[in-house]
């Protein structure tokens, strides 16, 4: 076939442009492949932390409580969650399964008193970090399990009833330190009042500041005697792997319902408005980054045939007398434009990986996200769809801006084209 | 009957809103076989003559026959294929496609025919040879002389062996030497093929190698 080896042949006679419009197609397929691995990046960052400091995968409560709960924080309470988290840790996608209660009260130092919002965990899972690392990669996986940082003091053990740690807003709110005795002040679950005296084991953050302004962690057995129940409010249920939820969800759902468990259920994406927030925000800008290197594209290949046709206006005029058709000048340019986004979209494939790869594995500081805490290392991946989408993206737009131009090579008259020198 | 005919061909171009009369009503019949000078000065209007006989210009009035078919009510696309299928042209400039070798160049304008492709390639290494190129095939336009380059030219008009070729001051860029051979190159074939040739030239030593003159001056034939 000659009309598909002139068409390439023709790439490479201006070297110097050729180059240029190549680099431009490779510049949006690595700012393409990049940002796509960075926002993802976001994306599994933030949902994995918010999962794993907070919510976990799937949190079950007792019927109505999603409904109700908020008024009647105690009336709807699971007595026999021993054995559903028995149930619940043989599936195999499960990690784990712990119990939380969180409730509400009044903490006091005697001089200063505020409410405060109380977490009762198990702390066999919920783990909390006793390092504080300046190696932002090491930090970004530390967020593990409980998701908490010690900032100072160390985390209560299973068997301190009388242990406490502050979130780090909450304890300067109140002015109080490690080693501080405190009361806490609540209504039980039958509406009489409780207090307890308590001691400030360590003071912590998490990713989230809301949190850390208002929360302190205890024992699920503290939580229980200040509450005056054997019950617990909700269950959080880890996963092995985040894409697992749908179908553990489901696999739940059938389990409880089959066996008569009167339990309701809710994933992390149903709780968690600030990631969906955040991924609707990004994907916008990821659209309109995604518009922009698109019309440079366009604009830049549209101008290397334009130049093309105008250069070779004596050539076309040649063919189009030796008996070449319309379409045959078309389909001439057309085959140029074509391989252009091939050779630019596959040269762009390889430079945007190893792009990715090495600024991923270099890391980019970022800085907190809104209403969070922590620094963390952006670790941009490879997307295989970005790179489907870089390639597809080079050879359209090739396509497309060629269009015009090879239209225009196709009406020159013959006769007017042959006298150009 | 005559290969080609020109009847009263009249070619107006407009130059802003003045009307400039190229050709002033050419008639003109040529047989299968000749051998034609078109000599005349700078501007009198050969390429123009050239252009319409060659179906890629259209006449302001007049017809226009090849082979006895008038070509007006041909469509673009008819009139590409009968260029391809009866018409062999060779320019001032050569007009070698440049990213093509000679042997490609050659056949390249084939492709508008339905020939086998080992039948093309048959062709296009015949027409080299026929010209005394073999050893060039590879070549590319640029790494090839003039007279060389003009050679190859002639392979590429002469391998559909179409039965007339047009060829518009085929010598002007040549030295004298080159010129006269290449003319003498065109004669064999008008010879050995009899091929119909009609050529542009405004030089006297080419324009006395032809078997008939036709001298245009200022779009008339005098
Ligand atoms: N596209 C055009 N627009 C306007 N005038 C034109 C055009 N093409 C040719 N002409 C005019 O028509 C006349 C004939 O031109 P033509 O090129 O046929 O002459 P020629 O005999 O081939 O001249 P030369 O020996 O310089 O090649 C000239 O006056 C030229 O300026
Ligand atoms: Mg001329």
């Amino acid at each position: 076939m000659i009309a598909p080896l002139i068409a390439f042949r023709n790439i490479f006679r201006h070297k110097t442009r050729s180059l240029i419009t190549l680099s431009t197609i490779v510049f949006g397929c690595v700012a393409l492949i990049f940002a796509g691995g960075f926002f993802e990046d976001v994306y599994f960052k933030m949902r994995e932390s918010y999962i794993k400091s907070y919510t976990g995968h799937i949190q079950i409560f007792k019927k109505g409580f999603l409904e109700h709960g908020r008024t009647q924080p105690y009336n709807f309470l699971i007595d026999d969650y021993e054995k559903i988290c028995r149930e619940v840790e043989s599936i195999k996608t499960v990690k784990f399964i712990t119990p939380r209660f969180e409730f509400s009260g009044l903490v006091s130092t005697g001089e200063n008193t505020i409410s405060f919002m109380g977490m009762g965990v198990e702390t066999k899972n919920e783990k909390a970090n006793n390092e504080i690392t300046n190696n932002l990669r090491q930090s970004s996986n530390n967020l593990t399990v409980g998701g908490v940082v010690m900032l100072s003091g160390e985390q209560f053990k299973e068997s301190e009833t009388y242990s406490i740690t502050l979130g780090k807003g909450l304890a300067q709110a109140i002015g109080a330190k490690t080693g501080d005795g405190l009361v806490l002040l609540t209504n039980t679950v039958n509406g009489s009042v409780n207090a307890l005296d308590v001691n400030v084991k360590g003071i912590f953050y998490t990713s989230s500041k809301a949190f850390d302004d208002h929360f302190m962690r205890m024992n699920l057995k503290t939580s229980q005697k200040l509450l005056g129940t054997n019950a617990v409010q909700s269950l959080v249920v880890m996963l092995n792997d985040t894409s697992n939820t749908k179908i553990t969800l489901n696999l739940l759902k059938q389990k409880f319902s089959s066996q008569g468990f009167d339990l309701e259920l809710r994933s992390w994406e149903e709780v968690s408005d600030f990631y969906n927030q955040t991924v609707t925000l990004f994907n916008r800008l990821f659209l309109i980054l995604k518009i922009v290197i698109t019309i440079i594209v366009i604009l830049s290949i549209f101008n290397t045939m334009n130049m093309a046709v105008f250069e070779r206006i004596s050539e076309i005029g040649t063919i189009m007398a030796l008996g070449t058709k319309q379409s045959g000048v078309i389909s001439l340019f057309m085959y140029e434009g074509l391989f252009l986004g091939i050779l630019g979209g596959t040269i762009g494939l390889f430079a945007g990986g190893i792009v990715t790869t090495i600024i991923s594995s270099i890391g980019i500081p970022m800085p907190p996200p809104p209403g969070a805490t922590m620094m963390w290392l952006s670790e941009p991946k490879l997307i295989p769809s970005m790179f489907v989408f870089s390639f597809t993206l080079s050879v359209l737009t090739s396509i497309i801006s060629t269009v015009y131009p090879a239209y225009t090579a196709s009406r020159l008259e013959i006769a007017d084209a042959l006298r150009n020198k | 009957m005559a290969i080609v005919s020109l009847d009263n061909v009249r070619k107006e171009y407009l130059l802003g809103k003045t009307a400039l009369l190229a050709l002033k009503g050419i008639s003109l019949k040529v047989e299968q076989g000749e051998f034609i000078a078109l000599a005349g000065p700078s501007g009198s209007g050969k390429t123009t003559v050239l252009n319409i006989i060659g179906c890629f210009d259209k006449p302001t009035s007049g017809s226009v026959s090849i082979e006895g078919r008038p070509i007006t009510e041909l469509s673009n696309n008819q009139l590409a294929q009968l260029r391809a299928d009866k018409i062999g042209f060779i320019f001032q400039g050569f007009n070698l496609l440049p990213v093509l070798t000679a042997l490609e160049n050659i056949e390249y304008p084939l492709l508008n025919r339905n020939f086998l492709p080992s039948e093309r390639l048959r062709r296009a290494k015949e027409a080299l040879e026929n010209v005394g190129l073999g050893k060039f095939a590879k070549h590319k336009p640029l790494e090839l002389s003039g007279g060389q380059q003009q050679r190859v030219a002639i392979a590429r008009a002469i391998a559909g062996q179409p039965q007339l070729i047009l060829a518009d001051e085929p010598t002007a860029n040549l030295d004298h030497k080159t010129g006269t051979e290449i003319l003498a190159l065109m004669k064999k074939i008008n010879q050995e093929k009899k091929t119909t040739f009609i050529f542009s030239t405004h030089d006297q030593k080419i324009m006395d190698m032809a078997d008939r003159l036709i001298k245009i001056w200022d779009g008339e034939i005098i």
